[in-house]
C-alpha cells in the first residue's frame, strides 16, 4: 500500500512576520511533513508584510527536508498582484495555482491546484494534467468517493484532500474585517491581524457558524478528515492537507502521521485533536457526502 | 401568522356569487373536475411540478368560510373543500385573502413580494411552494380556468376578479410607496 | 475588447412565458437553462424542457431576439453525460450561444460544437486578462460574463487588454461572494450552486415562529430573525444577520439588490458589449417591467442621453427594497 504523504497547506490568516518565522521554523525542525506551502493566498495587500520573511523560511524548510510549494493568490485583481503571480510561476520550485490567472504562466511545467480552483470532474482534471497539474487538491465540498472517482480516472495526478482546518468556503471582493470595523478596504488598517484564526461569526441564536478572515469566509468548525489509510489508498488519494491554525500544528501533524502510519485509529486521532485548543468543534460532513457542518463519524 | 395587516384586501362580497357552490355543484368535485380537465389541456403545467404533484397543499382563503385541500397530481388531481375544523394533514399551508391568492394564480400579483410583505403566509415544505409558484408562474391561468367556469360566467368571473385585483394592487402599490419613503 | 456597437440587453427567463414576456418587452437576448442540475438556477418547477427550449428559440428568432443557454454548473464526477447532453441539445435547438463555467463543458463545446458561440459564465469567476485570455485561447470563448467584484474603471482597463466581449450585470439579485467559488450553501445545507445549481435550497428552509417573532432558518442555522409583522426575507446565507465581535447585523451584505442603471453610459464608455439582468427565478411580471424599463434606458444611452435622464427612466423600478451599484463603484468594498 502506497504511503499517504502529509502536506501543510498555505496559511490563510494574517500573522505578523515574527510569528510566521517562528511558526515555520518549528514546522521545519519538529515535523515530518513531506510538503509545506508558503505564500499569501487570501489578500494581496498583506504581501508586503510577509514577503521579506519567506526566503529564510523557505531555506529553513528545505534544510529540514520539506518540499516547498509556492502558493499564489486566489483572487488576484491589481497589476501588482498579477505580476506577483507571474513571478512565482517562473520559480523552479513547485507552484500552487489558486486561480486560472496563473495557468498561462505555468502551463507546461508541474503545478499543484489548490481547493480554490474548480476541479469537479475527471474531464477537468485530465485537462489540467495535460497542462502540468501534478497534484490536485479539489474543492472542499467534494466527498471522499467523488474525489476517488476523479482520481481513479486520472492516475497520472496525485490527489490531495483538505483534511484539517477551518474550511475555506468563500471569497469576496469585499473585506469583511474592514466592513465590520467601519473601514474601507483600501484603508483597512489590517484589522484581520487581530484574529489569527479568523473572527467567529455566530447566528442570532448564538450557534457557532462561520469565521471571517478579510475577504475570505471560513467555517467556524474544524474539518477533520480522519479515516483509515486503506480508505484513502483505495481511492487513489496520496496526500492529506493540513491547514495552519493557531493551535499546536506540530501536534496536529504528529496525530495525522500516526493515523496514516496506522499507529493510531481514527477514533483515537479524533480524541487527540479534540484535546488541542481548536477554534471550533470537529466536523467531517463534506468527506462523507453530507453538509460540511455535520459530523458523520461517531463522536 | 396571527395578525394580518392587509384587512383592506378582503374580497368584496360580490365576488362570492361567481363561486361554484352557487352554480349548483358541490365545490370539491367541481374543482377536482376542472383541475383534471386543465391537466388534460395543459399537461406541461403539471409536469413542471415534478414530484411535488403529489404534495398536499392546504389553501386557506381567510375571508371565505372554507379551505381547499389540493393534490395537483395531473389527471389524478384532487380538490376537497372543508371547514376550518378538522383540517386534513398537509405538506404546505398557504393562507391569505382570496383576491391575493387568485392574483398569484393568474400572475397579476407577485407571490414573492406578497409573501415577503406578509400579505400571505406560507408554511410547510418550502420546496413544494417554490415548485407550485413556478408552475403557476408559467401557466398564465385565468380565474375561470381554476373555477371551472365557461362562457358568460367565465367572462364575468374573470372581469370581476381581475378588476378586484387591479384595485387591490393599487392599494398594495400605495402601501409599498409609503414604506419606501420611510427612512 | 472595446466594442462600439449598440449595447445588447440580456434578459432572464425561468419559464417559457417569461421568455415570451422578455422578447415582447424588448430583450435583445434571453438566457435560460434546462430543468435540471446543469444550470445554476435549479429550483423546483423552474426552467425549460428540451422541447420548450426549441419552441422558445423559434419564438425568439421569429421576433429578432437571441437565446443564450446556461449550462453553468460543474459536471458531476463519473457522470458528466447530463452536461454533455445538455450542450448537445442546446446546439441542436439552435441556441445562439452556450454559457458555461466548467472546463469539462467548455472543452466539450469547443471540440464537438465549434460552430456554437461560447460565453464564459460568471461562475467561472474570470476577472483578469490572463484568466480570460486562457479561456479565449483554449476554448475560443467569445464573451465573458464579468464577476460582480470589478469597478467600472477596472472593467474599462480590462477591456483594453482582452480580445473577447464583456457582459456586465446591471440589475437584480446581488451575490456578495465571488460566484462559482462559494461553498457556504453546501456547508450549511448540503447542496450548492456548483454541485447542484442551488443556493440555500428551499427544502432546507424553515420559518419558525416563537415568542420573539419568526426565525428564518436554513438547515437549522438561524439566518435571520423578524419581529412579528416585520417583512421577512428568503434565508439566503450571505444576506442574513449574524453576530461577530461585539456587533450583530448584516455582516456580509445588507438586503439590497443591484441597480447599476445609472452606470449604463459608463459601461458603454468602458467598452462593455452586453448588459445583463438577473432574475431567472423571478416572475414574468418582473421580467416585463424591468426589461421594458432597461430597453428604454439603453436606447436613451445609445442616443446620447445623460445619466440623470436614464435615472429618471429607471426611477419606477424599485421594488421597495434598497438598491446598490455594488462593486461598480469602488466604495462598496
Amino acid at each position: 500500500m502506497a504511503r499517504v504523504a502529509l502536506t501543510l497547506g498555505p496559511l490563510f490568516f494574517h500573522w505578523p512576520a515574527e510569528r510566521l518565522r517562528n511558526f515555520y521554523f518549528r514546522i521545519a525542525d519538529e515535523t515530518s511533513l513531506e510538503r509545506v506551502h508558503v505564500g499569501e493566498v487570501v489578500c494581496g495587500k498583506r504581501m508586503p508584510f510577509s514577503d521579506p520573511v519567506w526566503p529564510e523560511i523557505i531555506e529553513r524548510l528545505e534544510r529540514g527536508g520539506k518540499e516547498v510549494v509556492l502558493s499564489t493568490l486566489a483572487a488576484p485583481a491589481t497589476v501588482r498582484e498579477r505580476k506577483a503571480i507571474a513571478e512565482l510561476c517562473a520559480d523552479g520550485r513547485l507552484v500552487e495555482i489558486n486561480d486560472i490567472t496563473a495557468l498561462p504562466a505555468r502551463s507546461g511545467r508541474p503545478f499543484v491546484t489548490g481547493p480554490f480552483l474548480n476541479v469537479y470532474n475527471e474531464a477537468t482534471a485530465r485537462f489540467l494534467a495535460r497542462h502540468g497539474a501534478a497534484t490536485i487538491c479539489p474543492p472542499v465540498e467534494l466527498s471522499l468517493d467523488t474525489v476517488g472517482t476523479i482520481a481513479g480516472a486520472c492516475p497520472e495526478v496525485g490527489f490531495e484532500l483538505f483534511a484539517f482546518g477551518r474550511l475555506p468556503l468563500a471569497l469576496s471582493g469585499r473585506c469583511y474585517h474592514a466592513r465590520l470595523h467601519g473601514l474601507h478596504k483600501d484603508s483597512c488598517q489590517f484589522t484581520c491581524e487581530q484574529d489569527p484564526d479568523g473572527l467567529a461569526v455566530d447566528t442570532l441564536d448564538d450557534q457557532p457558524f462561520l469565521a471571517i478572515n478579510g475577504v475570505q469566509t471560513l467555517s467556524a468548525q474544524i474539518h477533520s478528515l480522519l479515516v483509515e489509510p486503506a480508505e484513502l489508498a483505495a481511492r487513489n488519494i496520496r496526500r492529506l492537507r493540513l491547514s495552519p491554525h493557531g493551535c499546536d500544528m506540530v501536534e496536529v501533524a504528529r496525530t495525522y502521521r500516526d493515523l496514516v502510519e496506522e499507529r493510531q485509529d481514527p477514533e483515537g486521532a479524533r480524541f487527540v485533536l479534540s484535546c488541542l485548543e481548536l477554534p471550533g468543534t470537529l466536523v467531517d460532513g463534506y468527506a462523507h457526502g453530507l453538509a460540511g457542518s455535520q459530523l458523520a463519524a461517531r463522536a | 401568522m396571527t395578525s394580518n395587516p392587509h384587512e383592506h384586501l378582503r374580497a368584496p362580497l360580490s365576488i362570492l356569487r361567481f363561486l361554484p357552490p352557487f352554480s349548483g355543484l358541490p365545490l370539491g368535485p367541481l374543482l377536482t373536475l376542472s383541475l383534471r380537465s386543465l391537466a388534460r389541456r395543459r399537461p406541461g403545467l403539471f409536469e413542471r411540478l415534478g414530484e411535488f404533484g403529489k404534495a398536499r397543499f392546504l389553501i386557506d382563503p381567510i375571508d371565505l368560510p372554507f379551505t381547499f385541500h389540493v393534490v395537483p397530481d395531473g389527471s389524478a388531481a384532487l380538490v376537497r373543500a372543508a371547514g376550518r375544523s378538522g383540517e386534513p394533514p398537509s405538506d404546505v399551508v398557504i393562507r391569505g385573502p382570496i383576491l391575493l391568492l387568485l392574483g398569484i394564480l393568474d400572475g397579476t400579483l407577485d407571490g414573492d413580494a406578497l409573501f415577503f410583505h406578509r400579505a400571505i403566509s406560507v408554511s410547510g415544505r418550502t420546496e413544494a411552494v417554490v415548485a407550485l409558484r413556478n408552475a403557476i408562474e408559467d401557466a398564465e391561468l385565468r380565474p375561470s380556468d381554476l373555477l371551472g367556469l365557461k362562457g358568460t360566467a367565465a367572462r364575468l368571473a374573470d372581469s370581476g376578479i381581475l378588476g378586484g385585483l387591479s384595485f387591490a394592487r393599487q392599494i398594495a402599490t400605495g402601501a409599498h410607496r409609503r414604506e419606501r419613503t420611510q427612512p | 475588447m472595446t466594442t462600439s456597437g449598440r449595447m445588447e440587453l440580456v434578459c432572464p427567463a425561468g419559464t417559457p412565458s417569461a421568455l415570451r414576456a422578455a422578447v415582447q418587452a424588448g430583450a435583445d437576448s434571453i438566457y435560460c437553462g434546462f430543468r435540471d442540475e446543469t444550470n445554476a438556477r435549479n429550483f423546483p418547477g423552474l426552467n425549460f424542457s428540451p422541447q420548450e427550449l426549441a419552441e422558445g428559440i423559434r419564438f425568439a428568432h421569429a421576433h429578432g431576439s437571441k437565446v443564450l443557454v446556461a449550462i453553468n454548473t460543474f459536471a458531476r464526477a463519473g457522470d458528466t453525460d447530463p452536461w454533455r447532453h445538455a450542450a448537445d441539445t442546446a446546439a441542436a435547438c439552435g441556441a445562439d450561444a452556450v454559457i458555461a463555467a466548467d472546463i469539462a463543458v467548455l472543452d466539450h463545446m469547443a471540440t464537438q460544437h465549434p460552430g456554437t458561440r461560447l460565453h464564459l459564465s460568471v461562475q467561472a469567476a474570470a476577472a483578469t486578462p490572463e484568466s480570460i485570455g486562457f479561456y479565449a485561447d483554449a476554448f475560443n470563448v467569445r464573451r465573458v460574463v464579468l464577476p460582480r467584484v470589478l469597478s467600472v474603471q477596472e472593467i474599462a482597463a480590462l477591456n483594453r487588454l482582452i480580445k473577447v466581449e464583456t457582459e456586465a450585470f446591471v440589475f437584480g439579485g446581488l451575490c456578495v461572494m465571488i460566484e462559482g467559488r462559494c461553498y457556504l450553501s453546501s456547508y450549511a445545507a448540503g447542496r450548492s450552486p456548483n454541485l447542484n445549481g442551488v443556493c440555500s435550497p428551499p427544502e432546507m428552509v424553515s420559518y419558525d415562529e416563537d415568542r420573539e417573532g419568526t426565525a428564518a432558518r436554513l438547515a437549522g442555522f438561524t439566518i435571520d430573525r423578524y419581529a412579528p409583522g416585520e417583512p421577512a426575507g428568503y434565508p439566503t446565507l450571505c444576506k442574513g444577520r449574524f453576530k461577530a465581535g461585539d456587533k450583530a447585523g448584516y455582516l456580509f451584505e445588507d438586503p439590497v439588490s443591484l441597480n447599476a442603471g445609472s452606470m449604463i453610459v459608463a459601461f458603454k464608455a468602458a467598452g462593455v458589449t452586453a448588459l445583463k439582468i438577473e432574475g431567472r427565478q423571478r416572475g414574468k411580471g418582473y421580467v416585463t417591467e424591468v426589461v421594458r424599463a432597461f430597453r428604454k434606458a439603453v436606447d436613451a444611452a445609445e442616443q446620447g442621453h445623460d445619466a440623470t435622464e436614464i435615472d429618471n427612466i429607471l426611477a419606477g423600478l424599485s421594488e421597495g427594497g434598497r438598491q446598490t451599484t455594488g462593486a461598480y463603484r469602488k466604495i462598496w468594498r
